[in-house]
C-alpha cells in the first residue's frame, strides 16, 4: 500500500492539509478522502468531464490529477460554487431551465459553466457549446443546459432579477 | 389540446424537486456512499468469450496480505443464476463462460489495489470453445451451442388476415433487409454500490442503483438462498440507466461479498470499461421488412422477419423481440400481417432492456419502407401516414382492439403544418454542392406497460407526517426522468397543497411499497395513478380525522388548511394530534394495469401505447461524408402533460440519443471481444456535434384510465428520430441506408458506389485514391 504524505492546498476557499498517498487520483481524494462527493468519476480517463474542478483558476479533470499535484494549488469543487440554501446563479439557471435530469454530469457542467462565465460573461451559443464540449451528458441532449448557461449569464448581468427557485 | 378546469400544479413547468440538490452536488448517489471500515470488492471476468472452465484455484489470491475473501461459485448457496425473464445467467460461472463480462470470482480486500492484485493471482483453467458471433449462423444446425438447450433463445410471431392475399391486392410492394448495430446505454453513473451484513439482525443491506428494487431483492435472495425479508435494497436515486440498470448489475456480488467480510461494509465500483463489457446493451437486429399498399396509399400487407443478437444470456431478450414485433406495424391499420422474430444466443456480450425496447429497431426499418412506398406512389410521406393512422377502437396489426387513447393523427397533423415540413422544398435551394439539404419524417407506436398476463401493478403510500408534510412513498426510482417531481405535482394537486408541502421517498424495500419496475414508459401512468389515488385516500382520511377530533363542518382549503367558521386548522396541528394518539394518517393507492381482451401469449399484446412523430432536417456534406442534423421537431402524445418542461427535457435527450443511433455510435465486437469499450473510443455526442435545434410540441389526447389523462413518453421520443434522419438523408442525396450508423465512411462509400456521385466527388478532388 502506498504511504501517505501531507498535502496542503486551498479547497473551496479554505486552506487544508490532508494525508494522502501522493499517487492517489485527486478525484478519489476529494470524494472518498474529503467527502466532497459532488465531483463524479464517470470514466477516469479524461473523456466525460464529470470530475471537472477549477484548478488554479482553470477547469481541469480531477481524474487525471494526482493528490500530489494538489500541493499548493487552489481548488474549487461544485460544493464550493454554491449550496442549496445559497445557490450560485449558474445553479439557479440550471434548475429554472430544467437542465437537470439524472444529474450525474451536472456538477462537472456547473463547474465548466462557472468557469466560462468568469472568463466570458456574455458568451454566444457557440462559445457555450464549445466550453462544455468536454462534458458528456447522456440525458438532456444539451439543449436546456445551453439555455441554463444563457439564463445564468442574464442573472449574473442583473438583466433579470434572480427568480426564486423552489 | 385539452382545456381542463384550472389546476395548480398539473400541466405546469415546475422546477424539479431534486434540482438544487443535483446542481450543488449535495445529492448522495448510492455510488457516493463510502462507509467507515469498508472493504473493497473486485470482480474477476472471463478471459475468453466462450470456454469451458477446467479449474479455479484461489489459494494464492487468498494468501495475499490484505485480502479479506475470495469467492467462487462454491460460495453461491442458492440459485447460481439470475435474469429477469429467464434466470440463465450465472452469478459466478461454475463450468463455462459465455461472454467476456462473465464473472468467475469475487475478491474483497483492504484496498481496491490489493483486490486488483488478488484477481491476477486467481488461476482459472479454460478449454477454449469456438466463438459464436453471428446471430443467423448461431441458429443454423450444427452451430456450437452457447447453452445446452441450443442457441434459439426465443421465437414469437403474430398474424392477421392473409398476407399472400394482401400482397396480391397491393399496387406497390417494397421489401428490404436492414441491420442495426449494438449500442451502449453509456449512462454516466458507473455501476457501484455498498453492502453490509448486520450479523445481529441477519439483514443484508444493499445500496445500489437498480430500476426495480423489489425484484433486485428477490434475485439477491434467490442467489443467497435466503428469505427476501432479510435483504434490504435501496436503489434510488440513479445517475442514468435507460434500461441498463433494469437487470441485476452488481447487487448479488455485493451481497455475497458482504456475507464474507465479518460484518464489515464492502464497496464495489466497476470501471467504465468493465461496465461497457459486462453490462446490458441494445440488441443488434437483422430485419427483413416488406410492405404493400394500394395506389391510394392504403396499407394492405405487412410481412416482417427479424433475428436479434441476444448475446450470452436471456435477460429481457424475449420481451424485447416481442415489442419489436408489436411495434413493427407502426401506428397504422393493416388488414393482413405476418410478423415473426427470433432471438439468438451468441458470445457477443449480452443485450437486454434499452429505452425503446425493440421498437427502436423495427421502427427504424418500417418507417423507411413506408417512406419508400410514399416515394413510389408519389405521395407526401405525411399524407401516407395520415391515411393509415390508427384511431381509437381500431384493430391492431396483431388483431386486438386498441381501446385506449390514440394520438398519432394529432401528432402527424402538427408535423404537416410545421414550418420545417412546409418549407422543406424551398430550403433545398439554399444549399449548393457539396452540401445537400433534406427533410424526413417518422412516427412511432411504442407499447407501454408490461403486457398481457404479466403482473403489472403499482402501490403508493401518502402519509401526513410531523410538521404537516405529506410524504409520498413509491417503490419506483428516480433515474433522471423527473418522475418524482411529477408524483409530487400529482399528490399536491389531489390534496390541494403547495409543492413544498410534499416530499417523496422512493426505491427502498423497507421504506416504500412495491410500485413495480421503472421501465416500459409506465411510471407516469402506473405510479402516477397509484400516487394520485393514495393522495385522494389521504384526503379522505384527513377529513374523517378532523371530523372525529374537531367536529363536522370543516372544509379543506388550498394549502392544506381545514376551516370552519373562520377558525383554521393546519396540517402540522393535525399531524401533532395524530402523533400524540399514535395514529398513522395514511392514504394508500394501488393501480393495476388494464389488459387487452386478447391473449397472444408471452406478454403479447399490450393495450397502452405511446405515439410520437418526429421531423428532422439534415445537411449532408458529400465531400466529408458527414451528416449534420440541422433541426428537429419532436411531437409526442403525452395524453396530458403533467410537467411540460420535463417532457421537453425527455424529448431533447431522446432526440440526441436517437440521432446518435442513426449517425454515430456503435459498439464494435471482434470474435466476441469488445473493440471500443471505453469513452476514449466509444464516441458519444457532445454539445458541439449534437442536433442544435430541437423543438418539442406536446400533443394531448387524454387517456381515460389515468387520473389526470397522462401517459409515458420517455421511450417514444427517442425512437422515430433515427428513421426520420435516414429518410432525410435519402431526401437530401437519394441514397437509402439499410445499415446504421450512417458514418462518414459508410456515406462516402455509398456515394462512390454511385457513378454519378463518384464523378462529382472526383471532380472536386475527393473520395478517390
Ligand atoms: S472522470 Fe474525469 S473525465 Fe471522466
Ligand atoms: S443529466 Fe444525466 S448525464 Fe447529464
Amino acid at each position: 500500500m502506498l504511504s501517505s504524505i501531507p498535502i496542503t492546498f486551498t479547497l473551496n476557499g479554505q486552506r487544508r492539509t490532508v494525508e494522502a498517498p501522493p499517487e492517489q487520483c485527486a478525484g478519489d481524494l476529494l470524494r472518498d478522502g474529503l467527502g466532497l462527493t459532488g465531483t463524479k468519476l464517470d470514466c477516469r480517463e479524461g473523456e466525460c468531464g464529470s470530475c471537472t474542478v477549477i484548478f488554479n483558476g482553470e477547469p481541469a479533470c480531477s481524474c487525471l490529477m494526482t493528490a500530489a499535484q494538489l500541493e499548493g494549488a487552489e481548488v474549487i469543487t461544485v460544493e464550493g460554487v454554491g449550496a442549496p440554501g445559497t445557490p450560485h446563479a449558474v445553479q439557479r439557471g440550471f434548475v429554472l431551465e430544467g437542465a437537470v435530469q439524472c444529474g450525474h454530469c451536472i456538477p462537472g457542467m456547473i463547474v465548466s459553466a462557472v468557469s466560462l462565465l468568469e472568463r466570458n460573461p456574455a458568451p454566444s451559443e457557440d462559445e457555450i457549446r464549445y466550453a462544455i464540449a468536454g462534458n458528456i451528458c447522456r440525458c438532456t441532449g444539451y439543449a436546456k443546459i445551453v439555455s441554463a448557461i444563457q439564463r445564468a449569464a442574464e442573472i449574473l448581468a442583473g438583466e433579470q432579477a434572480p427568480a426564486a427557485v423552489r | 389540446m385539452t382545456t381542463e378546469t384550472a389546476t395548480r400544479h398539473i400541466g405546469k413547468s415546475i422546477s424539479r424537486v431534486d434540482g438544487l440538490e443535483k446542481t450543488t452536488g449535495e445529492l448522495k448517489y448510492l455510488s457516493d456512499l463510502l462507509l467507515e471500515n469498508s472493504c473493497h470488492g473486485k470482480v474477476l471476468r472471463a478471459a475468453h468469450p466462450h470456454a469451458r472452465i477446467t479449474r479455479i484455484d484461489t489459494a494464492k489470491a487468498e494468501a495475499l496480505p490484505g485480502v479479506v475473501c475470495v469467492l467462487t461459485h462454491r460460495h453461491v448457496r442458492g440459485l447460481n443464476r439470475f435474469g429477469i425473464a429467464q434466470p440463465d445467467m450465472p452469478v459466478l460461472c461454475e463450468d463455462k463462460v459465455r461472454y467476456v463480462g462473465d464473472a468467475v470470482a469475487l475478491v474483497a480486500a483492504e484496498t481496491e489495489e490489493i483486490a486488483k492484485d488478488a484477481l491476477a493471482l486467481i488461476e482459472v483453467g479454460y478449454d477454449v470453445l469456438p466463438v459464436v458471433d453471428d446471430p443467423e449462423r448461431a441458429l443454423e444446425p450444427g452451430a456450437p451451442p452457447v447453452h445446452a438447450k441450443g442457441n434459439l433463445l426465443h421465437e414469437n410471431g403474430v398474424a392477421k388476415g392473409d398476407v399472400a392475399r394482401g400482397f396480391a391486392e397491393s399496387d406497390v410492394v417494397i421489401g428490404h433487409r436492414f441491420r442495426t448495430q449494438m449500442y451502449a446505454h453509456a449512462f454516466l453513473e458507473i455501476e457501484a454500490g455498498t453492502a453490509i451484513h448486520d450479523e445481529k439482525t441477519g439483514v443484508i443491506t444493499v445500496w445500489c442503483a437498480g430500476q426495480y428494487p423489489y425484484r433486485d431483492q428477490l434475485q439477491i435472495a434467490r442467489a443467497l438462498g435466503w428469505d427476501p425479508e432479510k435483504v434490504h435494497v435501496i436503489a434510488s436515486p440513479i445517475g442514468g440507466a435507460f434500461g441498463g440498470k433494469d437487470e441485476i448489475t452488481i447487487q448479488i456480488y455485493l451481497a455475497l461479498l458482504a456475507l464474507h467480510t465479518q460484518g464489515r461494509p464492502v464497496r464495489l465500483q466497476l470501471t467504465r470499461e468493465e461496465s461497457m463489457e459486462a453490462g446490458t446493451k441494445r440488441h443488434p437486429f437483422i430485419i427483413d421488412f416488406k410492405a404493400g399498399a394500394a395506389k391510394d396509399g392504403t396499407f394492405k400487407a405487412l410481412e416482417v422477419e427479424m433475428v436479434s443478437d441476444a448475446g450470452a444470456y436471456a435477460t429481457l431478450s424475449g420481451p424485447v423481440m416481442n415489442l419489436a414485433i408489436e411495434g413493427a406495424s407502426g401506428p397504422y391499420l393493416w388488414p393482413h400481417t405476418k410478423i415473426h422474430g427470433r432471438a439468438a444466443y451468441t458470445n457477443n456480450g449480452f443485450s437486454g432492456a434499452f429505452r425503446g425496447f425493440g421498437t427502436t429497431q423495427s421502427c427504424y426499418a418500417g418507417e423507411q419502407i413506408f417512406d419508400m412506398i410514399a416515394g413510389q406512389l408519389g405521395m407526401d410521406p405525411i399524407d401516407l401516414r395520415l391515411k393509415n393512422a390508427l384511431r381509437r377502437g381500431d384493430i391492431s396489426a396483431m388483431n386486438h382492439e386498441i381501446w385506449t387513447s390514440v394520438g398519432i393523427r394529432e401528432t402527424l397533423l402538427v408535423a404537416k403544418e410545421s414550418r420545417l415540413w412546409r418549407e422543406r422544398h424551398a430550403r433545398r435551394g439554399e444549399f449548393a454542392p457539396p452540401l445537400f439539404y433534406g427533410v424526413g419524417v417518422a412516427s412511432e407506436f411504442q407499447a407501454t406497460g408490461l403486457g398481457k398476463g404479466i403482473p403489472d401493478f403499482a402501490g403508493s403510500h401518502c402519509d401526513l407526517e410531523a410538521g404537516g408534510t405529506v410524504v409520498v412513498r413509491v417503490g419506483g426510482i428516480e433515474m433522471g426522468t423527473g418522475v418524482m417531481t411529477a408524483y409530487c405535482q400529482m399528490a399536491a394537486e389531489a390534496l390541494g397543497l403547495g409543492m413544498e408541502q410534499v416530499r417523496i421517498v422512493a426505491g427502498d424495500t423497507e421504506e416504500t411499497p412495491d410500485s413495480g419496475t421503472t421501465t416500459a414508459s409506465r411510471s407516469i401512468y402506473m405510479i402516477g395513478n397509484a400516487v394520485t389515488r393514495a393522495a385522494k385516500a389521504l384526503r379522505k382520511v384527513l377529513e374523517a380525522f378532523v371530523a372525529e377530533h374537531w367536529g363536522d363542518g370543516h372544509t379543506l382549503e388550498p394549502g392544506g388548511v381545514f376551516r370552519r367558521d373562520g377558525v383554521s386548522l393546519g396540517l402540522a396541528q393535525i399531524a401533532q394530534r395524530a402523533a400524540s394518539l399514535g395514529t398513522r394518517l395514511r392514504g394508500e393507492g394501488h393501480f393495476v394495469h388494464p389488459e387487452a381482451d386478447k391473449d397472444f401469449g408471452d406478454g403479447l399484446p399490450h393495450i397502452m401505447y405511446s405515439y410520437c412523430t418526429q421531423v428532422a432536417s439534415v445537411i449532408v456534406d458529400a465531400e466529408t461524408g458527414e451528416v449534420r442534423v440541422d433541426e428537429v421537431l419532436s411531437i409526442p402524445d403525452a395524453g396530458r402533460a403533467i410537467n411540460p418542461q420535463g417532457i421537453e427535457g425527455q424529448s431533447d435527450g431522446g432526440v440526441v440519443m436517437g440521432a446518435s443511433y442513426a449517425l454515430l455510435e456503435e459498439v464494435l465486437m471482434k470474435g466476441g471481444r469488445f473493440v471500443n469499450a471505453n469513452f476514449t473510443n466509444y464516441t458519444l455526442p457532445t454539445a458541439v456535434d449534437c442536433p442544435r435545434r430541437i423543438d418539442t410540441v406536446i400533443v394531448e389526447v387524454p387517456e381515460p384510465t389515468h387520473e389526470w389523462g397522462a401517459k409515458g413518453i420517455g421511450e417514444t421520443v427517442t425512437v422515430p428520430i433515427c428513421p426520420a434522419i435516414c429518410n432525410a438523408v435519402y431526401d437530401a442525396i437519394g441514397i437509402r441506408f439499410f445499415e446504421i450508423p450512417i458514418t462518414p465512411e459508410r456515406l462516402t462509400a455509398a456515394l462512390d458506389a454511385n457513378p454519378e456521385c463518384k464523378a462529382m466527388r472526383a471532380m472536386r478532388g475527393v473520395g478517390l485514391a
